[in-house]
């Protein structure tokens, strides 16, 4: 269980308020687990692939994925993710955002997303969605990086 | 087009009154030409007639004068020689004179002059003979001197020269009327070819005009037709052009609407997140002034227990059904975006049995509202979306038996009718109808007509002109208040599917 205590939870979500109600949902359901915030995809991706602190080089983690980010498409961060050669192409990726075009929905599966959550308008279902992301987490076996790679 | 047709149609009438007349014209101058050429003919047989009689007549005067000068020629003879010949022929020649000068009588009963000539000879002629007739008795008694004496003693020689040459003059007045006729028959000649001449003229003035009226005319038909030819090329053209700028536009509306309504969305989470945020905080602050009013009333101002239990409950509430509404409409907003986007796959339907599944499916409403839908068979063949066929169909049916007329039972007639290449779908009520300035208006998003007495938020005509677009088609209404309406839907007979990234 100890190892459960190690995974990070990298957050990218370019807006704030739902980083907010994401944050405080997923606290509510009892997760304690570290949770790094971004708001745009270059400083996420550089933290990801190259910080000390970042789950490339220390630890395993999972990551929250917002398609609509300003400076690129979620798609291309969850694409340098599960690359061939990409040392995080294990980590899980949960892809939460407005988007439920059945498309774009296809294509991140294909891309190797493990789990793809609309966002709710309405907020009750949505605040369950996120604690029942949570106790998803309390449960998910996550494969350490550092020793993979 | 109009112009077109009406310019031929005056030209047709103006160039029939035109050949009408040149027709006209020509038959009337062949008539003519007819007419004179049996006219002139006749004259030239009468001329001839004439010409023939004047032969005739000299003929007889010349034959009447060589019977005379042959008696005179034999009794002289007979005189010298007393041969019985020469009395024979003087004889022969004197029988027959007076049946010569009858006929010459005859002949030129018409002529005074010559019938006068004729009376004068008659008793010179008469004397004459009656001299020879003594003298050849002498000669017969044989007193051949008697004779002789008696030939002398005679006018003889003078009176004779006097009947040669009355005849001489009876010949020249023939001559003269011969050549009176001669002229006169030359002369008719030359007004036949002359009226000849002027009945080709005028058929040939005619007949160039005519052709050249009749050409121009065709040349000018030609033209129209090449004209109207090219307008249709040029109408489908168009037609197909306006068709895809339609569907351009459409499709651009399309992919606006659902990156609006997407973007919209996003801060829709934030406002109804944090409501309810909002709201668990007030919970949280109601049940504390609650305990404060029990334990500590004087902490407690108006004004705090005023907000946690009226204000805050009241302005969280206003902002949720606000929210709740934004909510539907970004929904409708994206649920006409999706149709929009959505693949339409063409196939034959038919359009009858489409429309009384559409009625048998919403049977229930219908028959609440208490109105008849008929449906009109046949209908023409139509390709195209079922689903979107259906929608808009059913959408069309669903909003004819919702706006009523008051005191009036609902009639909703569905009927088709083809028009060239392309399908005209009719939905007609006698409900409330709509007022002319909202006919456009009722197909944009959430604008409604009327009194705002029936639920709905203005989506459905806007999504029934999106589906339309979709398929290539329009809609339209005409209506008047009070009067009903009927909405056109015009779709292509045969949807051609246009290949799209969506």
């Amino acid at each position: 269980m100890n190892e459960h205590q190690t995974v990070g939870i990298v957050m990218i979500e370019d807006d704030e308020g739902h980083a907010r109600l994401i944050e405080k949902n997923i606290r509510r359901a009892g997760i304690l687990n570290e949770i790094r915030h971004f708001t745009d995809g270059g400083s996420a991706i550089a933290h990801l692939f190259e910080a000390p602190d970042g789950p490339a080089k220390n630890g395993p983690a999972m990551i929250l994925l917002d398609l609509n980010l300003p400076d690129m498409s979620g798609t291309e961060i969850l694409q340098r993710i599960k690359a061939e050669d990409s040392p995080l192409r294990r980590a899980p990726v949960v892809v939460l955002t407005t988007t439920d075009d059945k498309v774009e929905i296809q294509r991140c599966y294909d891309l190797g997303c493990n789990v793809y959550i609309t966002k709710p308008v309405d907020y009750e279902n949505f605040a369950n969605a996120i604690r029942q992301l949570g106790l998803f987490l309390t449960v998910i076996q996550v494969p350490n990086v550092e020793a993979d790679g | 087009m109009f112009g077109i047709s009406d310019r031929l149609a005056a030209g047709k009438s103006t160039i029939g009154r035109v050949l009408i007349a040149f027709m006209a014209l020509g038959f009337g101058s062949l008539l003519a030409a007819g007419i004179a050429a049996a006219w002139i003919t006749l004259r030239n047989q009468q001329h001839t007639d004439w010409v023939n009689h004047t032969y005739e007549v000299e003929l007889t005067v010349a034959s009447a004068r060589q019977l005379a000068e042959q008696a005179e020629t034999a009794r002289r003879g007979y005189l010298l020689t007393a041969d019985q010949g020469y009395l024979e022929v003087h004889n022969e020649a004197s029988r027959k004179l007076p049946g010569v000068l009858a006929r010459l009588a005859t002949l030129t009963s018409d002529n005074p002059r010559q019938q006068a000539a004729i009376a004068a000879l008659r008793p010179r002629l008469a004397g004459l003979d009656a001299a020879r007739e003594r003298s050849l008795k002498f000669v017969a008694a044989g007193a051949l001197n008697s004779a002789v004496n008696s030939f002398r003693a005679e006018t003889g020689a003078s009176s004779v020269r006097d009947v040669r040459a009355r005849f001489e003059a009876m010949s020249n007045e023939e001559r003269r009327l011969l050549a009176i006729r001669d002229a006169e028959q030359r002369a008719s000649a030359r007004t036949f070819y002359i009226v000849l001449a002027v009945a080709a003229l005028l058929l040939l003035v005619v007949a160039v005009t005519s052709l050249s009226t009749v050409l121009r005319y065709t040349r000018d038909l030609a033209a129209s037709r090449d004209r109207l030819h090219q307008l249709n090329g040029t109408l489908e053209e168009q037609v197909a052009e306006r068709t895809s700028d339609l569907s351009r536009a459409n499709d651009e509306i399309q992919r606006f609407a659902y990156i609006v309504s997407h973007d919209l969305r996003s801060p829709l989470v934030n406002v109804m997140g944090f409501t309810a945020e909002l709201e668990d905080a007030t919970k949280q602050l109601t049940s504390l002034v609650d305990r404060v009013e029990e334990q500590a009333p004087d902490v407690l101002t108006k004004e705090a227990r005023l907000a946690a239990r009226e204000d805050l409950p009241e302005a969280i509430g206003f902002i949720r059904t606000s929210t709740q509404k934004m909510d539907r409409l970004i929904n409708a907003i994206l649920r006409l975006s999706r149709e929009g986007r959505r693949v339409v796959t063409p196939e034959p339907l038919d359009v009858a049995a489409l429309t009384e599944s559409s009625i048998a499916a919403m049977r229930q409403v219908i028959d609440d509202r208490g109105v008849e839908v008929r449906v009109q068979r046949p209908m023409p063949a139509l390709v195209s979306d079922r689903l979107s066929v259906e929608q808009i169909i059913s959408n069309l049916i669903e909003n004819a038996t919702k706006y009523l007329q008051p005191g009036r039972p609902g009639q909703v007639t569905v009927s088709a009718t083809p028009l060239r290449n392309r399908v005209v779908i009719a939905v007609a009520d006698n409900g409330r109808g709509i007022a002319a300035s909202d006919h456009e208006r009722i197909f944009d998003l959430f604008r409604r007509s009327g009194m705002q007495d029936q639920p709905g938020e203005g989506i459905g005509l806007a999504h029934v002109r999106a589906l339309a677009y979709r398929l290539g088609g329009t809609i339209d209404v005409a209506s008047s208040p009070g009067e009903g309406a009927t909405f056109r839907l015009n779709l292509p007979a045969e949807l051609q599917t246009v290949q799209e990234t969506a």
